[in-house]
């Protein structure tokens, strides 16, 4: 792994807008994140995972690494007892999957019917079970129906780009980023009312704006609606947004585990993958209940693969590799806001994680 | 006889197509009309109130509408949303005239009725239907109307930046008067149009002037709908246009004010009832399940 960001690089004055939380949701005694198991990764690496030429994964192999990373993660020899110290049977669970860069990259269809199959070996029923997304039009291209039981929902949140049907009126975080009319993010409704669980699986990316994109990004970003109001011009406030999102009740209580698909990689462009001169192959999950541990490791993955490919380090912050969007899809050296990989460490500061790597437990597994 | 005497209700269609087209335009319902000088005879003889239209007299309504410059640098990304509360603000009492585009007659009867405008609309033949079913749906929810509610008084020096800042006041649900002078019952006063050499950040300093606190009126869930609050010390009426193409759906409402409760009345979808209803902190917030073209809220105040 390397080092932490360099201080200069990473030195900044940012202003952390006024938040008004609201929420009726109490805090379960011991919220989901961090969890267990704070401070804790299971890093597993399987070379045959997937066929980087095909991008087609291995089942098989996948299976192998799940069950490998969750006896890593709880020590329990039996994978059962592993998800069991999760989930019960009587658990609805939501399955928070990452789509925005399909089909290039997405929660792998693989990654996530070896959860349900895992969740049902627990004695879920697939009615109790939801894939769920924000955008329909993201997740139609993946059919996560083909790899997954009848009677599992699949299910997103906007069926038409904006629609806030689904989401709940009265959980929400406020502010007024740039003015915008708009000044409410409301938590997916089904989160408070129908999940008691949720599983966050997100996948290793590069992200214009928040730096990367992993588990704090997925369950943040990707449980709220109208947050794309935080950029503008080359301006994010993902520092603070991302924290202050995935902190919220019920969603901080009820999500219980962190499966980072990192079959495949975006190394810059993302949260899109529009080409596939941007993707790599780090054939690796990491498992865990922090999310603020699991991405600060992916902070430094993506950044090494970055270094590799003569990139900008994603904790630049100098004007003079900014651009615009198409000079951004085709150049690694253009980005359209100064990016905010800070927002992982001001999330652990609100207490959902462990940042510092010295403190950070990776136990690491090869199949 | 002038037309700002008529005690005219509703929008009403402008037609200058020949007498002909007459059994189209009872199919669709219409008795009432608007036609060129000359014309009115002809018409009547048809069996329709027809009266003559001054089109040159009347104030030009743009065609209400959402225009998306997705090529234009802007603060924010919000569509451009072309309506005419503002000029009805501005101009109270003049007569209004839309050339309607395909697709629009039903929103501009509606955004007319909602400012109590006297507006003629000349329709496109395919919006007949629509129109005049808009006509009907107006006829039956209208009713005397309530005192108009706005917080922030404007002292219009008739220039174009201010009717620019007019117009943006009316774009985010800023909701003003034009009043002749100072009056101190407003929260906040605007008159210094020195200040808005740049409308769209005036009216943004407008806004945190005044702090989203204080304002009557505010909804969440669409950038594409404005609002017209009435009401007096006992009830209130919140009119909602939606500009945009497609249903808005789960449009979330704040409306400062305690009310007991209220009833949704929208434009297309019959039986459709308010959501998620509450009163909390000075505030009622209500989520309209789908709203197409049009609705109003009609609230009750006090407890329940």
């Amino acid at each position: 792994m390397a080092a932490a960001a360099p201080a200069a690089l990473a030195a900044t004055d940012r202003k952390v807008p006024k938040y008004r939380v609201v929420s009726h949701y109490q805090p379960a005694a011991q919220p989901g994140m961090p969890g267990p198991y704070p401070g804790q990764v299971a890093s597993v690496h399987a070379e045959k995972c997937i066929d980087a030429a095909t991008e087609k994964p291995d089942a098989a192999v996948v299976r192998e690494m799940m069950a490998r990373g969750m006896q890593a993660l709880t020590g329990d020899a039996d994978v059962r007892d592993a998800w069991a110290r999760f989930i019960t049977p009587a658990d609805v669970v939501g399955i928070k999957v990452n789509c925005s860069g399909a089909p290039g990259i997405m929660s792998s269809p693989v990654v996530v019917a070896e959860i349900v199959r895992n969740l049902a070996a627990v004695g879920v029923k697939p009615d109790s079970i939801w894939i769920y997304e924000r955008f329909e039009d993201q997740v139609e291209t993946v059919h996560y129906d083909r790899y997954v039981p009848q009677g599992v929902h699949i299910w997103t949140a906007e069926t038409r780009r904006g629609s806030a049907e689904s989401y709940d009126p009265a959980t929400y975080v406020e502010t007024a980023f740039f003015d915008e009319d708009d000044t409410r993010s409301n938590l997916i409704r089904l989160v408070g009312t129908r999940f008691t669980k949720i599983i966050n699986v997100p996948n290793m990316k590069d992200h214009g704006a928040a730096g990367v994109t992993g588990c704090l990004k997925n369950i943040a970003y990707g449980n709220f609606s109208n947050v794309a109001r935080s950029h503008s011009g080359s301006v994010t406030n993902t520092y603070s947004f991302i924290g202050t999102l995935a902190a919220v009740e019920p969603l901080r209580s009820r999500t219980v585990l962190q499966v980072m698909d990192g079959l495949r990689g975006v190394w810059h462009g993302g949260p899109f993958s529009p080409s596939r001169k941007f993707r790599f192959y780090p054939k690796r999950m990491l498992f865990g209940t922090d999310p603020v541990a699991i991405d600060r490791l992916l902070l430094d993955i993506i950044d090494d693969k970055r270094k590799a490919e003569h990139a900008v380090s994603v904790w630049d912050r100098s004007a003079k590799y900014l651009g615009g969007d198409d000079d951004h899809r085709n150049n690694p050296n253009v980005n359209p806001f100064v990016r905010e990989p800070g927002h992982i460490e001001y999330a652990g500061q609100l207490g959902l994680g462990v940042y510092d790597l010295a403190k950070i437990k990776v136990t690491s597994v090869e199949v | 006889m002038p037309l700002a005497f008529l005690a005219i209700l509703l929008p009403t269609l402008f037609w200058d197509r020949p007498v002909d087209t007459a059994d189209t335009l009872r199919k669709a319902g219409f008795e009432r009309l608007y036609v060129p000088a000359g014309r009115e005879q002809a018409w009547r003889k048809e069996g329709f109130a027809a009266t003559a239209f001054d089109r040159a007299g009347a104030v030009q309504a743009v065609a209400p509408t959402v225009e998306y410059h997705m090529d234009v640098a802007s603060a924010t990304r919000v569509p451009w949303v072309d309506a005419n509360g503002w000029r009805f603000e501005r101009e109270p009492g003049r007569s209004f005239f839309y050339d309607a585009p395909a697709g629009s007659a039903a929103l501009a009867a509606a955004e007319a009725f909602t400012y109590g405008a006297c507006a003629a609309i000349r329709a496109a033949p395919e919006d007949l239907a629509p129109f005049a079913r808009m006509l009907k749906f107006l006829g039956e929810i209208d009713r005397p109307r309530l005192p108009v509610r706005a917080n922030i008084g404007v002292i219009d020096d008739g220039s174009d930046t201010m009717a620019e800042v007019l117009n943006l006041l009316a774009r985010h649900n800023l909701l003003f008067h034009v009043i002749p002078s100072a009056d101190p019952t407003y929260d906040l006063t605007i008159r210094n149009v020195a200040e808005a050499a740049n409308p769209y950040e005036f009216a943004m300093k407008t806004r945190r002037d005044l702090t989203d606190e204080k304002r009557l009126l505010r909804i969440y869930g669409s950038n594409v709908v404005l609002v017209r609050l009435t009401g007096d010390t006992s009830q209130g009426r919140v009119h909602l246009l939606n500009y945009g193409k497609a249903a808005v759906k789960g449009l979330r409402v704040r409306v400062s004010g305690s009310y007991a409760h209220g009833t949704l009345t929208a434009f297309a979808h019959p039986g459709e009832a308010l959501e998620d209803y509450s009163v909390q902190d000075g505030a009622t917030e209500f989520t309209i399940p789908e709203l197409g073209t049009y609705a109003v809220v009609d609230l009750v105040l006090g407890s329940k």
